[in-house]
């Protein structure tokens, strides 16, 4: 028997109507680990790689971990992954909360969706039994409004929803997908693709609990994990305030993106700190499944009450655009977690607009008299509202900001901040080498969870002289060793993702290394997944994106930074005059990887050059 | 018994999670005897565990099966139990539930409930003499044609409605 892994994968075809219940392959999942790493192979395995990410034969994959929903601290998270309508290459995005835990509990490792149902629908899955629902009363509803329904209507508080909301009906190209209300599988447009397969929400029930092959090895080692959480000297910090820490904490550090990334230091920092969340609108600790940390908050203002927000969300709807009141974000992210939109992406067209008007780019009467001066609220709730709806000149903004700025030439393409055309996150690489790197390289675009290397803003020297060597991977501002500490960090990443555990804590806190991993995986599977078994999965796992994404059309040429990062230092602050020196840092990494000059795999450059010799066969087909 | 405060409950389920796997070694809601109730729009987690209630309605249990232990805690006869689902049916507040045609319920551990040990919020307690025992009289009526989930939400609603009252006043005025 199976321990860990749900056992079964569910095969949907919205076309048809035909669903298949599978059998999970142990010797894939071996390959595959599970979460992400399982929907990485299955794409790599059964997408037609030409495929318009809008039509029916795109791949939706909901994917859970061998040890999502055990007794491992954080075991929570699910991964999205389809090709990205937003980048046309790789798309994935991951949440905690409680739908994966209850995915699994019905017996599932991964849901495979393809086709596009003839009108709206949902997907229904309790236990081994699925079915395909009308939601045309669902249509047109916000993600709780959504969400509330389908659980009155099944009479039951307790089953797991995953929805989108009226920006994912209307395909827009950053539409998020949400589970309980406010956790949000963000990045690279999931919500379109639920959206363009005509699907509002999957909700399930699971009543099988979730077993160990080795139990009692198995809750020695979580109480291990556990011993490092509560030992961690960011414990307190991180569960009074969560991510939003960073917002004062770059600051600090003078990389804190203000006004588009102009400046690293925001003078009201005080009004918009996690600090001041934290005194003045939080009321309550909110958490993931079976986490310890507890880093969520409920909060409630004199307009909304909602969940979090993050940092990523903060900072976007303030410092980013130039906004001071943090009400009026806290009302933007309760208002953004409803209609189902990424606040990073969304929060960046805003940004690169304001930009270039302040530069003299562009003008009112480009955004149909919209005054895009910096922090300007009316105007971001208007075309927030614009953007949902595809409405008018929200119509150009919901393609996301690269589609944007190409639109608008005239120069503005040198402020879209996006790599591979996702939008970058609130952390300005220039004086962090590391994750300059990370945005560079990752596979689904401009994007700081592939690797996080958050070790280099850590100060831990010794250890990073212990580890590898190198002292100065510890030093931010040092570019020494940090392709090294990318190549590392970007397996523990995939790691947790594949588990799934949450990257805070696994990756942030570092307190999941590959050792006990190991442990934890073989005893809760009984499968052998030693050390080096581990590793030979994630480092395939990086390759097959690798080899995917250059079949979807990427290339060396795209594994850079937005000018800004390598060409204008910052002006003031710890880190003045830094820039990311992004190609050195690059190659260096392709070598790490070995990989060739131009970001190839050895066995793609063959496997290609064979290609080419056997002219005509369109087979393609690969086998896992 | 086992008491519970909101103000602290994150709705992590670490009580849930540990509640099964300590009992039966494996991990999901429908083997827990402690179920959190998540009412996300408006922020409520509420960990539903039996109240040792003054009435004591599953012990009406037609076959006998089901006693009450020295700290007030509820034991079912394995031998005598025939799946029945009266108790279930009784409780009103869906403290206690079958699955696989076995009565799930807090038996406390033996005096060390897991849930407790493991609630780093502090959101539940552990008090082997509690004063008073809680009347849950007038909600059974009520609720006896209600699943055990749905008993567990209205309970957990009734037990909030004061809290909420605190923040909108700490928050709103």
């Amino acid at each position: 028997m199976l321990h860990g892994y749900g056992g079964h994968v569910l095969r949907v075809d919205l076309t048809s109507g035909r669903i298949v219940r599978e059998k999970s392959d142990p010797r894939y999942l071996i390959k595959a680990i599970g979460g992400r790493g399982l929907n990485s192979w299955r794409l790599y395995d059964e997408l037609k790689k030409d495929v318009d990410p809008l039509s029916p034969d795109n791949i939706l994959l909901i994917g859970v971990g061998p040890l999502t929903g055990s007794l491992l601290s954080a075991s929570a998270y699910t991964t999205i992954s389809a090709k990205s309508p937003m980048t046309a290459i790789l798309g994935d995005s991951a949440a905690g909360g409680f739908f994966g835990p209850q995915l699994k509990q019905a017996g599932y490792d991964q849901v495979v969706i393809t086709g596009k149902a003839e009108k709206p629908s949902y997907l229904f899955i309790a236990d081994d039994h699925a079915e395909i629902r009308s939601a045309s009363h669902l249509w047109g509803l916000d993600i709780v409004e959504a969400t509330t329904t389908i659980r009155r209507k099944l009479g039951d508080n307790a089953v797991q929803i995953a929805a989108i909301g009226p920006a994912g009906e209307n395909l827009v190209k950053f539409a998020t997908v949400a589970c309980n209300n406010s956790r949000m599988f963000g990045r690279s447009g999931m919500g379109c693709v639920f959206g363009s397969k005509n699907l509002k929400a999957v909700a399930v029930r699971g009543s099988t609990p979730v077993s160990m092959a080795d139990p009692l090895r198995f809750l020695e080692l979580c109480r291990e994990m556990d011993r490092r959480i509560f030992e961690h000297k960011e414990l307190s910090n991180r569960h009074a305030m969560g991510s939003t820490l960073l917002m004062k904490a770059l600051n600090d550090m003078g990389l804190l993106p203000t006004n588009h990334f102009q400046k690293g230091i925001c003078d009201y920092i005080d009004r918009i700190s996690g600090q001041t969340l934290a005194k003045k609108y939080k009321v309550k600790n909110k958490s993931c499944f079976n986490c310890n940390i507890h880093c969520s908050r409920y909060y409630m203002t004199g307009e909304v009450e909602s969940e979090g927000p993050e940092y990523e969300t903060l900072c976007s709807y303030t410092s980013r655009i130039g906004n001071d009141d943090l009400v009026f974000a806290l009302k933007m992210n309760a208002h953004l977690n409803r209609m189902g939109i990424d606040s990073l992406s969304s929060g960046e067209t805003i940004g690169w607009a304001m930009e270039c008007v302040q530069q003299g780019l562009l003008t009112k009467d480009d955004f149909d008299g919209l005054d895009f001066t910096w922090g300007n609220a009316e105007t971001i709730e208007t075309l927030v509202r614009l953007i949902t709806y595809r409405e008018g000149i929200g119509n150009a903004f919901a393609e996301g900001t690269l589609s944007l700025a190409r639109r608008f030439g005239r120069g503005t393409e040198k402020y879209a901040f996006h790599v591979k055309g996702l939008d970058m996150i609130c952390g300005d690489p220039r004086g962090m080498k590391g994750f300059g790197l990370t945005y560079a390289i990752a596979s689904r675009g401009g994007d700081h969870l592939r690797a996080e290397p958050f070790f280099e803003l850590t100060g831990r020297y010794d250890e990073a002289e212990r580890r590898w060597g190198i002292r100065e991977i510890a030093d931010q501002l040092s570019n020494e060793g940090k392709a090294i500490l990318v190549e590392h960090t970007e397996r523990q990443a995939l790691l947790t993702d594949c588990m799934t555990m949450c990257k805070n804590i696994g990756l942030s806190m570092d307190v999941l290394d590959f050792e006990l991993a190991s442990k934890l995986l073989t005893a809760g599977t009984g499968l052998d997944f030693n050390v080096e078994q581990v590793n030979k999965s994630l480092r395939g796992i990086i390759d097959a994106d690798r080899k995917m994404n250059i079949d979807f059309g990427i290339d060396a040429s795209t594994d850079t930074l937005p000018y800004r990062f390598v060409h204008e230092p910052l002006e003031e602050g710890p880190c003045k005059c830094q820039v990311v020196p992004i190609e050195k840092l690059v190659k260096e990494y392709y070598q790490l990887r070995g990989w060739d000059g131009q970001g190839r795999p050895a066995d793609y450059v063959e496997s290609s050059q064979k290609k080419n010799l056997r002219k005509g066969d369109k087979s393609g087909g690969r086998n896992p | 018994m086992i008491v519970v405060d909101p103000q602290k409950c994150s709705g992590c389920l670490r009580c849930e999670v540990n509640c099964s796997f300590f009992h039966t070694g494996s991990v999901g809601r429908s083997r827990a005897r402690v179920k959190v109730v998540k009412i996300e729009p408006i922020g409520i987690d509420y960990p539903v565990i039996c109240r040792q209630c003054a009435e004591r309605y599953c012990a009406r249990c037609p076959e006998s099966a089901i006693q009450i232990g020295p700290e007030g805690q509820i034991i079912i006869s394995p031998t005598l139990c025939v799946s029945c689902g009266t108790c279930q049916t009784l409780c009103p507040i869906g403290a206690i539930e079958l699955y696989d045609g076995i009565p799930y319920v807090c038996d406390l551990c033996g005096g060390h409930p897991r849930c407790v040990e493991q609630c780093n919020m502090g959101a539940i307690r552990y008090e082997p003499r509690a004063a008073e025992p809680v009347s849950l009289k007038g909600l059974r009526a009520a609720r006896r044609k209600l699943s055990p989930e749905e008993k567990r939400v209205r309970f957990a609603i009734d037990s909030t409605n004061y809290l909420r009252d605190q923040w909108v006043s700490a928050r709103r005025s």
